[in-house]
């Protein structure tokens, strides 16, 4: 290989330049080219399909205005705009073009204006493969091949012949990793693993338990008592009038049938809450049914979906940080959920979440999690037995931040309630033991390769960092801080999109945390040399 | 390409307890260049102010008296950000290039401590504006793949001394993935 890529540090966040150069000379082309590869025929249907999709609305409100006015100018332009975009995925469908050589993935395309961009496939992040219902009849699929930085994929393929995508992500990865069969090799030592293996699949009543124990069934349930509270400050004495009320009505009822109030609403109130698990249930099932992750070497691949089936597969290496988490509603069900950062993509997180990418695994029992760890990190330090406290000063300095909270609460509702107003304070006593058991699950610990922590009593959250992923640690200082001789410490990574990246750890001791990011930067630098 | 098993580290480069690198400082003449943005920013803030002030006193009399107190101590702020500050500030920055590892400090009040691992740096920026040429100064960004601390920020650096600094760290960055 005449050039090889220059040996980056390895999560780079640059997007790394996806070479555009100038349209080659057909002479100058090797004997040995491989094959350009095109599209399959079908993209045609599929594209004719989506623009069509995207016009009908413009569409239809043309034709409603345009008839009452007797107007076809819009009716025109909207045409001509339908025709250029048809024209150029014409254009593209016929032009572009794509091929492995010299462990790049060259693509190229363009009519007028041609372009060719050389992804090395060293960098590749992620290759993902999405199949809509209509795919599937026809057996085909899109694939998006994406690297670190930027926005969205570097290159998409919409659509391959199934066994053709299938090809390819498999050349992209092999090529990829040229130590694979090395790595697996060596791999036979400790915490020798299968070359491949299915790490966990979800069956339909775990998704149905991930539905129940989601945020949006806690986030509905917030509104509705909400509402509730709101109801009774506007109408005091709710409760009572209420109850009269049903009673009332329920005789009323008896009598009458339909001239229920009230109840209307209690049960109205009931019906959105069931509705809203049914619909989180039912989104939960769609989106990740059938879920498997299954380990190939050193790949993660993650396949689920009910109509639109997606593929994805992530080089374990490449996962800057892990995050467990554990909100409110997942710990009444004794589960978790595991996200992953690559330095790949940085969609939206909204559409992410939509997609489902943000997750590594939806779903699994919390006792689980430990033991699927080391299939992430092929060489994690066994769970710590005990983790390292910070100083004691959080729990005084947590309970006068929110204690004073309580405070200034309870004199602006004085002010309006009256003595009633002060109930606030009584919530002072809360606020000291939730700091209290707060404090005793914030911790990290330190182990060979990789660094973890952990925060959160009733809704928990665990970050693993390996140490070679580590960028940079800063230490921040406010002026109380310093009265307190603390500092907070931040670990910064390279991907941060799904898991927040490593959290800050705060109040840490100032001389421990010197000696901690210290000793955290200086084997980041060392791993590095000693891996590449 | 990466890693095929991660030896621990510590056996094959036992901690070099090495003597402590001291902290270097900034160039001085930073503190002159602090003052000059400090007093420029000053005048964007105070003669605008200072306008509005007598505008609104003029037209309403009794606030006038009010007005004019609260200008002086935005005034007097201001005087402190140009006189004490710069040299608080200088005070508190410094860097230091240990094992590999690059560490820089600052913060008058919020004081933050930056440890970089010189691998992980991706590119350095030299970058010199126009004051900073009157001054003779530079400024070096660093770059990493982080999120947070994607760059990283030494001002006040003697241009020389800039450059010779760009050079000792790319090389030790660069070392390191060969």
């Amino acid at each position: 290989m005449p050039s090889e890529p220059p040996p980056l540090p390895e999560p780079s966040r640059e997007p790394t330049p996806p070479v555009i150069t100038p349209p080659p000379i057909p002479a100058a082309a090797p004997a040995s080219r491989t094959p350009a590869r095109r599209l399959h025929p079908l993209t045609l249907l599929f594209t004719f399909i989506t623009i069509i999709r995207g016009y009908l609305i413009p569409a239809l409100i043309v034709l409603v205005v345009g008839s009452s006015r007797n107007n076809n100018t819009t009716a025109y332009i909207l045409l001509f705009f339908l025709v250029i975009t048809l024209f150029q995925s014409l254009v593209r469908y016929f032009t572009l073009t794509y091929r492995i050589e010299s462990g790049e993935l060259v693509t190229r395309d363009g009519l007028i204006q041609r372009t060719e961009r050389n992804i090395p496939l060293t960098r590749v992040q992620d290759v993902r493969i999405e199949q809509s219902v209509l795919q599937r009849i026809f057996n085909v699929v899109e694939v998006q091949v994406e690297t670190a930085g930027g926005t969205g994929a570097e290159a998409s393929f919409s659509v391959l012949a199934r066994d053709e995508a299938e090809r390819l992500r498999a050349e992209i990865l092999a090529a990829a990793k040229p130590g694979q069969a090395e790595a697996a090799a060596s791999a036979a030592g400790p915490g020798a693993l299968p070359a491949d293996e299915t790490v966990r699949q979800l069956s339909v009543k775990e998704l149905v338990l991930a539905g129940l124990a989601s945020n949006q069934t806690a986030s509905t349930m917030a509104l509705v008592a909400v509402a509730w509270g709101f109801a009774d400050d506007v109408f005091p004495n709710l409760h009572d009038k209420l109850m009269r009320r049903v009673e009332e009505t329920m005789l009323r009822l008896n009598e009458q049938g339909m001239e229920a109030t009230w109840p209307v609403y209690v049960f109205g109130a009931l019906a959105i809450l069931a509705a809203s698990i049914v619909i989180s249930i039912i989104g939960s099932i769609v989106l990740f049914y059938g879920f498997t992750l299954t380990r190939k070497g050193e790949d993660l691949q993650r396949v689920y979906g009910l109509f639109t089936r997606r593929a994805s597969s992530l080089p374990r290496k490449r996962i800057q940080v892990l995050k467990i988490e554990e909100t409110i509603m997942r710990r009444l069900f004794r589960l978790a959920t595991l996200y992953a950062d690559t330095a790949g993509s940085q969609l939206a997180e909204q559409k992410s979440a939509q997609e489902g990418r943000n997750v590594l695994l939806p779903v699994v029992l919390r006792a689980e999690v430990d033991g699927l760890l080391p299939v992430f990190f092929p060489h994690l330090d066994p769970a710590p037995a005990e983790w390292k406290q910070v100083s004691r000063v959080a729990i005084r300095r947590g309970t006068l931040k929110g204690g004073f909270a309580c405070v200034l609460l309870a004199g602006a509702l004085l002010l309006v309630q009256g003595w009633a107003g002060l109930w606030p304070l009584a919530l002072i006593p809360v606020v000291y033991v939730v700091n209290v058991m707060n404090f005793r699950h914030l911790g990290y610990a330190l182990g060979e390769h990789y660094l973890r922590t952990r925060r959160g009593w009733l809704r928990r959250a665990t970050h693993i960092v390996p140490i070679r992923n580590i960028q940079a640690v800063a230490l921040h200082q406010t002026p109380f801080d310093r009265r307190h001789r603390v500092v907070t410490l931040v670990v910064d990574t390279a991907g941060q999109t799904y898991t927040g990246g490593a959290p800050a750890i705060g109040n840490v001791p100032i001389d421990e945390a010197r000696k901690l990011a210290a000793e955290l930067t200086r084997r980041a630098a060392q791993m590095k040399y000693r891996w590449q | 390409m990466e890693e095929t098993e991660p030896t621990p580290v510590e056996t094959v480069v036992p901690p070099v307890a090495s003597a402590v690198v001291e902290f270097v400082s900034l160039d001085p003449a930073v503190v002159g260049l602090w003052r000059l943005t400090s007093l420029i920013a000053s005048g964007f803030i105070l003669l605008p102010s200072l306008a509005f002030v007598l505008f609104v006193g003029f037209a309403a009399r009794p606030l006038m008296g009010w007005l004019l107190a609260a200008w002086f101590g935005l005034a007097a702020v201001r005087l402190c950000m140009l006189v004490w500050y710069p040299k608080k500030a200088f005070a508190a920055w410094g860097y230091r290039i240990d094992e590999k590892v690059l560490e820089a400090r600052s913060g008058v009040w919020f004081k933050v401590t930056q440890l970089l691992p010189l691998s992980r740096l991706q590119h350095v920026d030299l970058h010199r504006g126009p004051l900073e040429r009157y001054f003779g100064l530079a400024s070096l960004v660093l770059h990493t793949a982080g999120t947070q601390q994607a760059a990283i920020v030494i001002p006040g650096l003697k241009a020389e001394a800039a450059e010779r600094l760009r050079d000792q760290l790319v090389a030790a960055g660069g070392d390191d993935a060969v």
